[in-house]
């Protein structure tokens, strides 16, 4: 209420609202960023995979999230509250993964994966829903970069001590 | 006509000189000379009482009890009291709380949200004298958060960024010092005591970290950081960044104080008269380059 009084009399005041509210002290944002865009809404760039490897990035848009209501104790929260969140997408069609990845998904999670080629993740970890969207999708992450990672060769030194070792 | 008392006075006001130290005075009897110890009843023992150490003015130090083990060493000194002056206290106030009182009427979504206005709710007690230093968003409630606001808090963990970032609000974190704090909870009060409004700052070294982390969206991050930020968040918590470029309310969520600022539209230095409705800005050049005024 006071906040309405006090902008009816500072736009009487024209010319001193406007000056104040352009107040910038020494230590604005303008001064300890000099070289910044300034723009908290500036648009960023999606990071852009080099077709082989995954960069982390999951289209929230191209999921088909799901709720439910979660198992186990808890009473009348855990009967009407819809915190277990379903995650799925079409394998194949899926864009963000690169081609070569889709096989070793399909090796390593035999039991995620539907008749139809859906990939499917659920959680119920935590009592929000919102939390056990980001366990899911935290989940799907480490699955693809489990299927991405690749050993490092072995170094000559290693086979060699392999080698003694064996003929010892 | 005849003049009245009123126009007397102000006649005075408008003809006496300034007000300084040579034409001031304490009120009658406020000062009173001291009473020596003389005579039959001020003499003998001059105040200092009969025999013992305090007439021999041995005194025992303070807090001792004679011997026995005295209040101040009964308890033992535990690591978790170190500092314990030194910390600050934030007022918890859920994300469920915030809806509730949008929902009702109490906070405007449609003007930024900031200390100032949850205080004007009069719901909560915020008291700068005991260490509380502003408030605190916790995530009870952020399933069914749905409002689209500009929140200024002093606190707020990465969930609670994340449902209000995600219905296309802006969250920041900005310190307030104990003296900007006392003006920011009772603007009426401070109002009236004609104090120039105080330039908030800066925060100790151990919050200048935290209050300049993109990730904690603090009040002294790079918005540009804070835009990258936003999106890993996004990432991480499974939705999509609501477009603000074409929002009509997009002003009004950009908006944000300056760090100096203690108020919206208002610069440090000025005095507000509630009763003559005006706003005084200092002209001083002196004043000026202490509040920092271009």
């Amino acid at each position: 209420m006071l906040r309405r009084r006090l902008i009816n009399w500072i736009s009487q005041n024209g010319r001193y609202f406007t000056s104040a509210s352009k107040y910038k002290s020494s230590i604005c944002l303008e001064n300890i960023y000099p070289g910044s865009s300034l723009n908290i809404l500036r648009s960023v760039q999606k990071p852009a995979g080099d077709g082989t490897n995954f960069t982390g990035y999951v289209p929230i848009e191209q999921l088909k999230v799901s709720y439910s209501m979660a198992s186990g104790p808890g009473g009348q929260n855990v009967n009407k509250v819809a915190t277990k969140v379903d995650v799925r997408f079409h394998l194949k069609n899926a864009q963000w993964i690169p081609e070569a990845l889709k096989e070793k998904i399909l090796e390593q999670n035999p039991n995620r994966i539907t008749k139809d080629g859906y990939f499917v993740m659920k959680s119920d970890l935590t009592r929000s829903q919102q939390l056990n969207l980001a366990d899911a999708l935290e989940k799907i992450r480490t699955v693809i970069k489990a299927a991405a990672f690749v050993p490092a060769p072995v170094t000559e030194e290693t086979l060699e001590k392999i080698r003694k070792r064996s003929s010892a | 006509m005849t003049s009245s008392g009123v126009d007397k006075a102000l006649s005075l006001v408008r003809n006496l000189p300034r007000i300084s130290f040579n034409n001031l005075r304490d009120s009658v009897g406020k000062r009173k000379p001291r009473e020596r110890c003389r005579g039959r009843y001020g003499g003998k023992t001059h105040g200092c009482g009969q025999k013992g150490s305090e007439q021999r003015q041995a005194y025992m130090r303070l807090g001792h009890e004679g011997g026995q083990t005295p209040f101040y060493m009964r308890f033992s000194k535990e690591p978790y009291y170190k500092g314990w002056h030194l910390q600050r206290e934030y007022l918890p106030i859920s994300l469920h709380r915030i809806q509730m009182l949008i929902d009702t009427g109490r906070l405007n979504p449609e003007e930024p949200i900031d200390v100032t206005q949850i205080c004007n709710t009069k719901l909560f007690k915020l008291d700068p004298r005991k260490k509380q230093y502003g408030f605190q968003i916790t995530d009870e409630g952020a399933d069914c958060f749905d409002a689209k606001i500009n929140l200024e808090v002093q606190y707020a963990p990465e969930h609670v960024i994340a449902a209000v970032e995600k219905n296309g609000g802006i969250i920041t974190t900005a310190f307030y010092d104990v003296m900007s704090l006392q003006a920011a909870v009772d603007p009426e009060a401070f109002f009236k005591r004609g104090v120039p409004i105080p330039k908030r700052m800066l925060p100790p070294h151990d919050a200048l970290v935290q209050y300049s982390d993109p990730k904690q969206r603090g009040y002294l991050a790079d918005p540009d950081k804070i835009a990258e930020e936003r999106f890993i968040l996004s990432q991480k918590y499974g939705y999509e960044l609501p477009e603000l470029s074409q929002d009509p309310l997009k002003d009004m969520l950009l908006r944000r104080k300056d760090p100096r600022q203690v108020f919206y539209g208002l610069m440090p230095g000025c005095f507000v008269s509630l009763r003559d409705k005006k706003v005084f800005a200092p002209k001083d050049e002196e004043l000026k380059r202490f509040y920092e005024i271009n």
